[in-house]
């Protein structure tokens, strides 16, 4: 029984910085935007947030400084796939090469330094070590339910969602598609960046290059696997959260599992999704997605 | 003006002649010089070679991928460099490459088993001095169970948890390790799941062979758990209150050895393994909560250790599964370490 309470207590914490980005390509992916650059935008994320950290010595002013930074890095991806109508996996591409390049050089001086960290509260009732997290993990939970009010309760929405399935239609009915795409990507930036942040304020202290290992590429499959829905990505976060966690308490236990196994298996996971629901009558994902939309006349 | 330029440029011409190198040295690492791990390591080492010989310039690049060596190698070939250390274990074959197409450069690569006419190897007999950091972990344990956390599970790695253990046993019969792959050299957020699951089994001092336990040694510090640093003890100061004692991998004064013997033209190319007496290993100084009476055990271990009357490796040693792996009256030495694919009687985990 402890030791099921202390898979779900780290499923939790490791769910989070995989939450964050899944959230914001879901809302991304939900107006058309397939964004490949995830992976360079948390690590351009989680470098700013520990720089700014270790300069101020206020971790929060760290994920605020990585936020702004996560936004900004996105509105010029969004710039070059809205404006310039460039294709959206190249200039993805290109943004996640920029991240990985940026944050290398930002975070340098940085390498082997302590900064504050983000303080932790238990869960209530929780007295031991387990189920106490940083306020980013309660954020990333309550940003799910919320993300999806927006999108299916709420008539903004329905402009996200009318955007991403058709922006002529969408035009006609006397929404701008390139104003929802620009707020999209900022909302996607902004969270794949704090999701960075978390890595490197709230679970590990530090910065190293390339610390996010891959998870900008979980987070998209993620997106598939949760069916461009932020509920179902809670469950596609933690079900990654809790492999990771998982296979360490079994190594702990004497349990002989590859570590290299359950590193895959996310993505396996969304080739199953893909082929159980691909084609079916349920498909939903967006009709416009990773198209170019050049305006109505 | 132009009077003033050719003087600068007369004035350059002459301090380039009067500093003339006594001999170029290149090094090239994986990672960053400031990772309070292995990368730090090297880098220190060719620091401390240059504040003994000042004469020596140094040419240094860090970050470099394995696929990109060869380039940089040749680079570094081009500006003068006479010896050179392509300090990571990936960069093995691309440096010889390099050595096949200059003979007359001399290369040392870490902890490889490829040598050539100009290509020789250096490591520290790690395995061996790890044995003390578990000596000190069985006498500081409550819970009789320890932890260590590997990257990947290679032989020097289970050969590490090995002495790790079987030097706890030593001291305490009672202790039992836990060990935990990550799967990667460095994944931070995954050394602090790994840690976590470990102190959740109830572990109370751990031990790791990763690139850099910075992460690990935060989360010790958080839990109130006792760790042993390796491999350099620049991570002490992560956590200097539950710090123990740790390893520090220490090869400056070899790094002059090498250089003045290519100056000297009596460089020959071999397989190096030295330990802490030779200077290849640090123990590092103890924590602020070690008894005296625990320096005092660990550092005759040490001495034993150092005058060879301590034996690591000595058998009988059984595996997981009962099965004696170094039968009674043999030991295993320096250069069995790459030959561990097995985990001693009392580890719990997997080694594959």
């Amino acid at each position: 029984m402890n030791w099921f309470l202390s898979w779900i207590s780290g499923a939790i914490l490791y769910a989070a910085p995989i939450l964050f980005p899944t959230l914001g390509e879901v809302v991304e992916q939900r107006t058309g935007m397939v964004n490949l650059g995830l992976e360079g935008l948390m690590l351009l994320g989680a470098s700013v947030g520990f720089s700014v950290s270790f300069v101020t010595r206020n971790a929060w002013l760290g994920v605020l400084a990585a936020a702004g930074v996560g936004l900004v890095a996105n509105l010029i991806y969004a710039g070059l796939v809205v404006h310039r109508r460039a294709h959206q996996l190249a200039a993805g591409l290109a943004l996640m090469f920029f991240g990985i390049g940026m944050s290398a050089l930002i975070g340098k001086p940085y390498v082997g330094q302590m900064a504050p960290g983000l303080p932790k509260y238990a869960l209530a009732g929780s007295q031991s070590l387990l189920f106490r997290y940083d306020p980013l993990v309660y954020l990333a939970f309550l940003l799910a339910p919320l993300l999806w009010f927006l999108l299916f309760r709420t008539r903004f929405g329905l402009w996200l969602r009318a955007v991403g399935e058709s922006p002529a239609i969408a035009y006609a009915a006397g929404v701008s598609p390139n104003a929802v795409r620009y707020f999209a990507a900022a909302l996607a930036g902004t969270l794949a960046a704090v999701g960075g942040a978390h890595l490197s304020l709230g679970i590990t202290g530090t910065w190293s290059e390339g610390m996010t290992a891959g998870r900008g590429f979980i987070a998209i499959a993620l997106v598939i696997f949760s069916r461009w829905n932020p509920l179902r990505a809670i469950a596609g976060a933690l079900l990654f959260g809790g492999a990771v966690v998982l296979q360490l308490q079994l190594q702990a236990q004497g349990v002989g599992i590859s570590p290299f196994f359950l590193d895959m298996l996310p993505y396996v996971l969304t080739l199953l999704v893909l082929l159980v629901w691909g084609r079916g009558v349920r498909h939903v994902a967006p009709a416009s997605l990773g198209r170019v939309y050049f305006g109505t006349e | 003006m132009k009077r003033a330029w050719l003087g600068l440029a007369v004035l350059a011409f002459g301090w380039a002649a009067v500093a003339q190198p006594c001999l170029v040295v290149g090094m090239i690492i994986g990672g960053t010089k400031d990772d309070a791990g292995y990368n730090q390591s090297q880098y220190e080492a060719l620091m401390a070679l240059k504040a003994k010989m000042p004469c020596v310039e140094i040419l240094f690049a860090e970050n470099v991928p394995a696929g990109e060596a060869e380039a940089v190698l040749e680079n570094m070939i081009l500006q003068g460099a006479k010896l050179l250390f392509p300090a990571g274990f990936a960069y093995m074959f691309p440096a010889l490459n390099v050595a096949k197409r200059h003979p007359d450069v001399i290369f040392m690569h870490p902890g490889g088993y490829m040598l050539a006419n100009n290509f020789g190897t250096y490591f520290s007999n790690v395995q061996f001095a790890y044995y003390l950091l578990g000596v000190a972990a069985g006498l500081m344990t409550k819970t009789n169970k320890l932890g260590f956390v590997g990257g990947m599970p290679t032989a020097f790695v289970l050969g590490n948890c090995n002495a790790f253990h079987l030097g706890a046993r030593a001291v305490n019969p009672n202790v039992t390790t836990y060990f935990v792959v990550t799967g990667a050299w460095l994944d931070r957020a995954k050394e602090v799941a790994a840690t976590q699951a470990l102190i959740q089994q109830g572990c109370d001092v751990i031990g790791s062979h990763l690139d850099s336990p910075i992460a690990l040694a935060q989360t010790c510090c958080e839990a109130g758990v006792f760790f042993v640093g390796y491999p350099s003890l620049a991570v002490q100061k992560f956590c200097p209150e539950y710090w123990l004692t740790g390893l520090g991998l220490t090869w400056g004064d070899f790094f002059v050895e090498i250089a003045q013997q290519v100056l000297a033209g009596t460089w020959k190319p071999a397989h190096i393994r030295r330990g802490l007496e030779a200077g290849f290993l640090t123990l590092g100084e103890f924590g602020p909560k070690v008894p005296e009476e625990v320096k005092r055990v660990v550092l005759e271990y040490k001495e034993k250790l150092a005058r060879g009357e301590l034996q690591p490796f000595a058998g009988p040693i059984r595996d997981q599964a009962g099965n004696v792996r170094i039968p009674e009256g043999t030991a295993w030495g320096p250069l069995d370490m790459g030959k561990f694919d097995w985990l001693a009687e009392g580890i719990v985990g997997s080694p594959k």
